[in-house]
This record gives structure tokens, C-alpha cells and sequence, in this order.
């Protein structure tokens, strides 16, 4: 009886394994295609999972003027795509073509040595130096073609706003009042949890601006003119903390998904995050009126709304298909480019002058244009280990927590940035 | 049968016993070599990297120990490898008295033949299969402050005053993690103890039994003292394994030790240091990771090593 | 000792609460998946309403699922086997021989839980690549059996020690090899450790996502929970799908062990004290 299982099962297995064992042989043969004499097959590296069938659209397109250059977009889950990317990298491997993350984390692919200059592609002058500065090496080459600008702000319910009466405000003191208004109306005013870092700098990112004074602050603080205990930023910091009382209950416990639902279903009034939300918020609840405001200045400049190049393309230097992976990227600089990844994928291009059938998208645009503030932390401040930028995140979440004091909040991010940013340093 | 006495059937016999002696030692040979290959060679490699300055992936020029010494000496990285280091210990307590704590007992009752024991068995036993990211992901929303499971139910006893943001408050939010791996493993410690309660000849309970013992010396005097190899496994790995804790801290929290550090292990910390956050914006500072890594490796294989020979002591004793 | 503890009323009590502890979560995931999206938000501890399997199938018509599981069968059953054999030859040796240099071999073994296996991921990426097995099922199962040796060897070595040694007396007087000892007096015996590890592992290997993710880029050899972790960046909307999706992920791994712990665990009673 024994010996009789243990055959059939011995049996089965091997019946399992000849079976698999022939499936992943065929998918194997048929997955790594020898590119056939003139055919190339490009690979893209990206986080962006969501956008898988959009780029689709992209590739369709470019393979009208390029059929013989296939691409696949490969994207990876996001928290593990810079392990994945690194790896690969370090090894010699890794996509043809590579999604750079913004600023720091790109140019330091760059300095490594693994990605290609590209400074001899057609339609890179049509960038401003400010967005091809997310991904230029610091040996001053330009390694990556920007794609679009994200940019955040207080997004904001317009249904509950008709309802309860309010307008978008002009000053910071409108903003204060109305949030005062929705939390007597028993609704939430600001849909934010703590429970997640990186939600901190960026909500820092909207409010920093309308308190150290914009633009103005980081001229100054990069040139090593003030620094992070200096009033106007310590001001911002005691902002955050204010607010606090227009957060939800159980602040820190809620993530990013807790507040989008709040928002979303219309439990609070306002929700300062992304312009990528825009497309999940709708897929949400279609129903859902959203409208946004630059924040209104506490210290008398004009409101802001906070951007940034939020990823460009790479060539990888040991890609063994450079010149179509050129190509590729060339087309990405293209005006056609610009207006279908617009379309598709709803956000801003990094091209300039790409205007949006989608109006939400199109006025965001517009105002990033005029009324744009760099989102400091992440452009220049991601370095160091762990980065400023991390470590203003935990320190915010410790004063949210009442472990930390405004004060020792702006004293710590001084420290660490003092410890590896240079102009502060002397 | 007649006794080989002729010196070629003697000499054929010992050669045969030597062959068969010799091909012992190749038994470990297989795993030997592939744990070898694709285990220890790597590891020791990227062992080598702690001696290295690193510029984000960069390997630089070898700088001996200063990558232990900044480890240890330097904010804020001293700072977190202690906080870090006291929640590993904090994990091994816990994981000790509520995961192997109450494995043991559970799978005493179902020794025991509680009506209902396969269905313990396979109770227990399911967290364990499934994955990680699922534990974690469905954890995350039972403990959810606003809508959770468990909230939800507190609330329904009439226990609000315990509802709390679990994963948000620092006090509350490793210890919740710790529980939900104990939650996770405990199936495993049941079967190992189970199996180990099930290898006791029946014979000497009933020797036992006999000699007119009670329930409870039968349990100190034969099921303890023959239980020592499960005890050992699970000591063993429970010790390995929460001073490795990574997992599931990362799949419920992410890889800052959110919130305010309280969450932060040493292997999470490894995995910031050597990998950057998961998020957009952090750099890699690979020597210090892997520093980490060296100073987590030895302080783990010297205390395993120094209980090993203190159990091996004791069973010869016995 | 013949006394059924259900008589003691708490610890029946305490054992089945904490089995439905243990259960509740899976049972969540379970009925969530064929909830939609808007119920799971507005009643997540109801029962659903329907309990149609919309939601299955739009998740197969979104991942090709049945791809992912052969991959996973493949890599699990092979690295399983391999394993089995590896450990029980290994564990065998240092278990039973009192060599000189088994307890730095057995240590050595162990050394390899006490680092994290993605410390080495590069030099182990160069090393897959060197050995062309770099998007191929082959190198998963590599890494599973190399992990999973140190923990099978740990168990097996500890249960090999409490087996009596009389039985191998006997079989090696009659003249067994030590080959012919382990098969057909040693293993018998340790069915339940057997069983032990071989759950384990199998649930190791099906249920590891890191290998596969730095491994394999090749969408058709991924094995089920790559497959799966898509669902949550990709299709992110869709919580009923993703709910089913993760169930169906965990459901051939239930299966299973419903189908093994039979053969294990059952009767063990039988082939361990004799």
C-alpha cells in the first residue's frame, strides 16, 4: 500500500514536471525572441504599473514611423522598482530604456557611470533648464529626456463647497476660516493621515511655500543665504503643526488609501495630495466634482501651486540598442508625443506649450505654469543618508505624535542637511 | 552458515565495510554544494562591501573598519541601530511567550484528543500558507482605525476606551506587528511540537502511570525532558528568526520603521541602508548596510552557537 | 493517558478561540472577494450579497493565471523534491555520525539563516547571470533549495537524534548500506518531520515574490505572486479583484495541505513509536 502511493505520487510529480518543464520551455522560447536580422526589441524600465495600457498606445504610435523597432514596457511594483533597477544595474544588466526617478536617486544612476549622454538628441532645447535639472549628471551632461510635471495642491470637493458656501481663498486667512467653517459643519476639513512619511513632506511641499515665502526662500536657502532654524522656516513648520486640528480623527493611523477614500466619498472637503490622483479620483467615483486652488500666502506673495519633473528617460550604457533606444527617446521630445501622453495618461507634459482636452488638467498646467514653487525637499534636498528629505518626514510624523516640538523639527532637518549639502556648510 | 576464516573473504568483507564507510561522507555533499554556491558565496561577497566606501552604488576605495566604527559612533546612525536592536529583542520576547508559548499548549491539547482536533490542527495552520504580503495587506485593514475589524468589535463590547490607531501610535504599532507574526507562525510551532509530542513511546506514560504520577509530573518528568529537540528547533529559529524580522514589518509598515522609528528592526534598517527607501527620493549608503549586516551575523551565530553547545551539554546529560 | 481534556470546559474554549482568531482574516479575504468595491467600502463585515464569480472572472481575464500557476508548480515541486533530498542525506550524516567536524557543517548550515539573502542579491544576480540562468525557473529553485536547506536540516537533524538506534543496528547486521539504512528504516520513521519540512518548504517556495521579481522579467515565467502583486499597482480600483485575486493566490497552497496533511499527519501515531 505504501509503495503503491509512493509510486503514484512519484509518478504524478514527474507527470507535473515534464508538463511544466515543456509549458515554460515554449513560453521560454517564444518570451525571449532573437530579434530577426533588421527587427530590434527595446525594453522599458518604469514604476508605473497603472500605465501599462497607455504606453501600449505610445509604442503603437511610434511603431507608424519605426515598425522595426519593437518596445515592451515592463514595469515593476513600485516600492521594489529601485531594488530591481539597482540590482540589474550593478550587474550589468537592466532595461534598454529606464524610467530615472526625479532628481537624486536618477543622477546618482547617472554618476555611477550606467546611464548614456545624451546630449546630441534632437529637442532637448525646448526644455527649461529647471526640468532637464532632474536628470543632468553632475558632471553637467544630460542624461534623460523629462516626462511630465507633477504637481501638489489642495484639491478640493466643489459640491461641498457649493453647499456649505465657501470659495476658493485668496489669502491664507480665508483658508484658515474656511476650514474652521467645515469642521462646524461636522465634515473634515483636510483629508490627511500621518501614519505615512512621505504624505508629510509632501503636504509640506503645498503649505512650506505659502510661509518661508516661495521661490524667494529657496533661491536662498540653495545658495546658502539661510538655513532651516531661520524664521521663515520654522514658520512652516509651526503651520503643519497648526493644522492638525483640521486633520481626520485617528490621524495617525490613517495611510493613503484611508484619506483618498475619505475624499472621494465626500467624508472631507479637501485632500492635498498629487496631480497624478486626478485619474485614480475619477476612476473612484466618477461623480466626483473636483477642483483645486494654489494656496493663498500667510506672508503676503502670491499664492503657489508646488511642481517638479516627475520622472524623464534614460538610456542604459550597456544597452546593446542604442541607437533605436535614441529613437525612441527622440520621440518622446515630440510635440505628438506630448499631446497623446497628455491625453492618455492625464498629466502635465514636460513639454512646454501641451495643452489638455481635460479641463481640470489644463488649468493645472496653466497654473503650474505661472504660479509654480519647486517642491524643495524632493529637488534639492534628497540627499544624505538618510535624506533631508526622509528625515523631515520622520520628524514631522514625531511631531504629529507630540514626540517632537516645531522646534526640534527644523533644528534636525538643519542638521542633517548641514551634514552633506554643501552650501550650507560652511 | 560457515564462518569466512579464508584471508580473501576477510579482506572482501573489510573492503566492502570501507566502501560503504567512505560513502557516507558523501551525503552532505549535495547540500553542501548548492547551499555553498548560491548561499555563502554571495553573502560573503557582498560581506566584503562593509570595507568599502561606497558613493550611492558606487564602490570606492577600502576603508577597513570605518564603516563599523560610523555604525556605532556617528548620529544618527548609532541612534537607530540601538533603537532598532531593542525592538529585535523586544520581537524575540514576544514571539517566545505568544507564539512558541502558546504553540506548545495548543498542541498539548490536541494531543490530548480534544474532540475538534483536526480542526485545530488545520486552524492553526492556515495563516502560514499564505503569503506574507497578504498577512500583512489583510492585517493592515482589520486594524484599521476608522473601519477595522477589530475596532469595529471593541466597539460592540462596549470597549471603546481600547480602540486605538494600532499601526499608527508608537506605542502600539510594533507590538501589533509582533502579534500578527506570532498569529502567523503559530501553526508551525504546533505541528513541530506536535510531531515532537507524538515521537514519546506510549510506552513510558504508561510506565508513568504506574509509578503512580499526575498529570502534571508526567509533564514535567517525561513530556519536558524528551520535548528538548522541539524546544531546541524552535528556540533556535524563533531567536534567528526575530532578529531578522523583516517580512512582515515591511509588508504592514514599509521600510522607515514608521511610525517615528518605532517600528524600525535591524534587517529594516539594513534593507534602507543598502537599498535606499522604497520611496522616490533616498540615496543608498551600501557599506553601512552591510556593516549592519556583519554585526547582525555575528551577534546572531555567536549566541546560537554558545546555546547549541549549552543544549548539546544537557542532553548528554541525560 | 486516556483522559479527553473537553471535559475542562476552558481549555476547549481557549483552543477554538484562537482558532477563529487564526481563521477570521482568511475568512475576510475570502468573502471580500465576491464583494464589489463599493460594498467592501460601505459593509466591510457583512456577508456579500451575491455570491456570483464576476469577480474571478474578470481577474482571469486580466492575468493569465493558469501560466503562473504552472510556473509555480514547477518551481515549488522540484525545489521541494530537491530539497528533501539534500537535507534528509545531510541531516542524516550529522545527526547519526559523530564526526569531528559535524557541528561546524551543522553550524555552517545554519550560518545561512542568519544573513539577509538580499545582502548578496548583486553578487547572486552576477551569478546567475554567469551561469545563464537569469530568467529561467532554474534559478528560483536554486535559491529555494539553498535557502531552504539551513531550516530542513535544523528540523530533520533534531528529529533524526530522538529516532532509537536499535533499528539501525539491526538493519546494518544484516548488512544495509547506510543508503539502504536511511530509505528503508530511517525516513519511514520520520514521517511527521518529513511532512514538517516539506509543507514549509513548499510554502516558502510558492509564496516567495523577491526572487522572481529581481530574477525573472519574462511576464510568462512569473509565478503567482509576482502575478498577484500586480493586482495591487495595476488595477488598484478594484478591490473586489484584488481580494479575489489574492484568494485564488492562497487557494492551491490550502489545497494542498489539506491533500498532504492527510497523508502526514494523520496515523503518525502509528510509524513514530514503534
Amino acid at each position: 500500500m505504501n509503495r503503491m502511493k509512493a509510486f503514484t505520487l512519484t509518478g504524478f510529480l514527474a507527470f507535473i514536471l515534464v508538463l511544466s518543464a515543456c509549458s515554460s520551455e515554449s513560453g521560454g522560447n517564444s518570451g525571449d525572441s532573437e530579434a530577426s536580422e533588421d527587427s530590434v526589441t527595446l525594453t522599458i524600465g518604469s514604476w508605473r504599473t497603472e500605465d501599462k495600457a497607455s504606453y501600449q498606445k505610445i509604442i503603437d504610435k511610434f511603431n507608424e514611423e519605426n515598425p522595426d523597432i519593437n518596445v515592451e514596457f515592463k514595469p515593476s511594483k513600485n516600492t521594489e522598482y529601485n531594488t530591481i533597477l539597482n540590482t540589474a544595474l550593478q550587474s550589468g544588466e537592466g532595461p534598454d530604456i529606464i524610467h530615472l526617478r526625479p532628481y537624486t536617486p536618477g543622477i546618482e544612476l547617472a554618476d555611477a557611470g550606467y546611464l548614456e549622454p545624451l546630449d546630441d538628441l534632437e529637442g532637448l532645447d525646448q526644455y527649461s533648464d529647471e526640468t532637464l535639472a532632474a536628470s543632468k549628471g553632475s558632471d553637467d551632461k544630460q542624461y534623460g529626456v523629462p516626462l511630465n510635471m507633477s504637481t501638489t495642491q489642495m484639491f478640493y470637493n466643489k459640491k461641498m463647497f457649493e453647499e456649505m458656501g465657501l470659495e476658493e481663498p485668496q489669502t491664507w486667512d480665508e483658508f484658515m476660516e474656511l476650514n474652521e467653517k467645515i469642521k462646524k459643519e461636522g465634515k473634515t476639513p483636510i483629508a490627511l493621515g500621518t501614519k505615512e512619511g512621505w504624505l508629510l513632506s509632501l503636504s509640506h511641499g503645498i503649505i512650506g511655500p505659502a510661509h518661508y515665502g516661495g521661490n524667494e526662500f529657496v533661491d536662498q536657502i540653495t545658495a546658502g543665504e539661510t538655513d532651516f532654524t531661520s524664521d521663515e522656516f520654522q514658520s512652516s513648520i509651526d503651520a503643519m503643526d497648526e493644522l492638525k486640528q483640521f486633520f481626520p480623527e485617528n490621524y495617525e493611523g490613517l495611510g493613503m488609501e484611508d484619506i483618498r477614500t475619505m475624499f472621494f466619498t465626500g467624508d472631507a472637503a479637501m485632500f492635498p495630495l498629487g496631480s497624478w490622483e486626478i485619474e485614480v479620483l475619477r476612476e473612484m467615483n466618477p461623480d466626483l466634482e473636483l477642483g483645486f486652488f494654489p494656496i493663498p500666502s500667510a506672508v503676503g506673495k502670491e499664492p503657489t501651486i508646488t511642481t517638479w519633473v516627475d520622472g524623464s528617460y534614460a538610456i542604459n550604457a550597456s544597452s546593446e540598442h542604442k541607437d533605436a533606444a535614441k529613437k525612441f527617446l527622440q520621440f518622446m521630445t515630440t510635440e505628438e508625443f506630448g499631446t497623446m501622453f497628455t491625453e492618455e495618461f492625464k498629466m502635465i507634459s514636460a513639454i512646454p506649450g501641451i495643452e489638455s482636452e481635460d479641463e481640470l488638467v489644463n488649468a493645472l498646467g496653466k497654473a503650474a505654469e505661472e504660479q509654480s514653487t519647486p517642491y524643495m525637499m524632493l529637488v534639492h534636498f534628497a540627499g544624505g543618508n538618510p535624506s533631508t528629505k526622509a528625515t523631515i518626514e520622520t520628524e514631522l510624523q514625531g511631531m504629529y505624535l507630540g514626540e517632537r516640538t516645531p522646534e526640534e523639527v527644523a533644528k534636525t532637518v538643519q542638521e542633517s542637511a548641514q551634514s552633506w549639502y554643501e552650501p550650507l556648510q560652511k | 552458515m560457515k564462518p569466512a576464516t579464508n584471508s580473501n573473504s576477510v579482506v572482501k568483507i573489510k573492503k566492502e565495510r570501507n566502501w560503504k564507510r567512505w560513502t557516507i561522507h558523501l551525503f552532505p555533499i549535495p547540500a553542501l554544494l548548492i547551499y555553498g554556491l548560491f548561499i555563502v558565496y554571495p553573502l560573503f561577497a557582498a560581506l566584503t562591501y562593509s570595507f568599502f566606501d561606497w558613493k550611492g552604488i558606487v564602490r570606492g576605495e577600502f576603508v577597513g573598519l570605518k564603516n563599523f566604527k560610523d555604525l556605532f559612533t556617528l548620529e544618527p546612525f548609532s541612534g537607530l541601530f540601538w533603537n532598532a536592536f531593542g525592538h529585535n529583542i523586544l520581537y524575540f520576547v514576544l514571539q517566545m511567550v505568544f507564539q512558541n508559548g502558546l504553540a506548545f499548549i495548543l498542541a498539548y491539547i490536541i494531543y490530548k484528543k480534544v474532540k475538534g482536533s483536526e480542526f485545530l490542527k488545520i486552524a492553526y495552520f492556515l495563516p502560514r500558507l499564505l503569503s506574507v504580503i497578504v498577512v500583512g495587506f489583510l492585517w493592515k485593514l482589520i486594524l484599521n482605525p476608522n473601519y477595522g475589524a477589530l475596532n469595529v468589535i471593541l466597539e460592540k463590547l462596549g470597549l471603546e476606551q481600547f480602540q486605538k490607531a494600532w499601526l499608527g501610535d508608537p506605542d502600539t504599532a510594533l507590538i501589533s506587528i509582533i502579534l500578527v507574526n506570532c498569529w502567523y507562525g503559530i501553526g508551525f510551532g504546533v505541528l513541530i511540537f506536535l510531531a515532537g509530542l507524538q515521537s514519546i513511546p506510549k510506552e513510558l506514560f504508561e510506565a508513568g502511570k504506574l509509578d503512580g504520577a499526575d498529570g502534571l509530573s508526567m509533564i514535567r518528568k517525561i513530556v519536558l525532558p524528551l520535548m528538548v529537540p522541539s524546544f531546541m528547533i524552535m528556540t533556535v529559529l524563533t531567536f534567528i528568526q526575530s532578529f531578522e524580522a523583516f517580512e512582515l514589518v515591511y509588508a504592514m509598515q514599509g521600510s522607515q520603521g514608521e511610525p517615528y522609528h518605532s517600528t524600525d528592526t535591524l534587517a529594516i534598517y539594513f534593507y534602507r541602508l543598502a537599498f535606499g527607501g522604497s520611496a522616490g527620493g533616498s540615496t543608498t549608503a551600501v557599506g553601512l548596510g552591510s556593516a549592519l549586516a556583519v554585526v547582525l551575523f555575528l551577534f546572531i551565530s555567536f549566541f546560537t552557537a554558545l546555546y547549541l553547545r549549552y543544549m548539546q551539554k544537557k542532553q548528554v546529560d541525560m | 493517558m486516556n483522559h479527553t481534556i473537553w471535559t475542562r470546559p476552558f481549555y476547549y474554549v481557549f483552543a477554538f478561540l484562537i482558532a477563529s482568531i487564526s481563521i477570521y482574516p482568511i475568512l475576510l479575504m475570502v468573502l471580500s472577494s465576491f464583494k464589489t468595491s463599493a460594498e467592501i467600502f460601505t459593509s466591510p463585515l457583512s456577508l456579500p450579497k451575491t455570491f456570483n464569480l464576476d469577480t474571478y472572472r474578470n481577474l482571469l481575464e486580466m492575468i493569465p493565471f493558469t501560466t503562473y500557476f504552472m510556473n509555480s508548480v514547477f518551481v515549488s515541486v522540484v525545489s521541494v523534491l530537491l530539497i528533501l533530498i539534500t537535507s534528509s542525506l545531510a541531516a542524516f550524516y550529522i545527526a547519526r555520525f559523530t564526526f569531528v567536524w559535524n557541528n561546524i557543517i551543522f553550524f555552517f548550515f545554519l550560518m545561512g539563516m542568519m544573513l539577509p539573502i538580499k545582502l548578496g542579491i548583486v553578487p547572486l544576480f552576477i551569478l546567475m547571470k554567469d551561469l545563464n540562468l537569469l530568467n529561467s525557473l532554474w534559478s528560483l529553485i536554486f535559491m529555494y533549495v539553498a535557502t531552504g536547506i539551513p531550516l530542513s536540516i535544523l528540523i530533520l537533524t533534531g528529529f533524526f537524534r530522538t529516532m532509537p538506534r536499535e533499528l539501525e543496528e539491526a538493519a546494518r547486521i544484516d548488512g544495509a548500506g547506510n543508503l539502504r539504512i536511511l530509505w528503508n528504516v530511517v525516513l519511514p520513521l520520520m514521517r511527521p518531520a518529513l511532512g514538517t519540512v516539506m509543507i514549509i518548504q513548499f510554502i516558502q517556495s510558492w509564496n516567495d515574490f523577491f526572487f522572481p521579481l529581481i530574477f525573472i522579467t519574462d511576464d510568462l515565467k512569473k509565478t503567482i505572486p509576482v502575478g498577484m502583486l500586480s493586482l495591487f499597482g495595476e488595477y488598484s480600483a478594484d478591490w473586489g479583484a484584488l481580494f479575489a485575486g489574492l484568494t485564488l493566490a492562497s487557494l492551491p497552497m490550502i489545497v494542498l495541505f489539506f491533500i498532504a496533511s492527510k497523508q502526514f499527519m494523520e496515523g503518525l501515531t502509528q510509524g513514530a513509536i514503534k
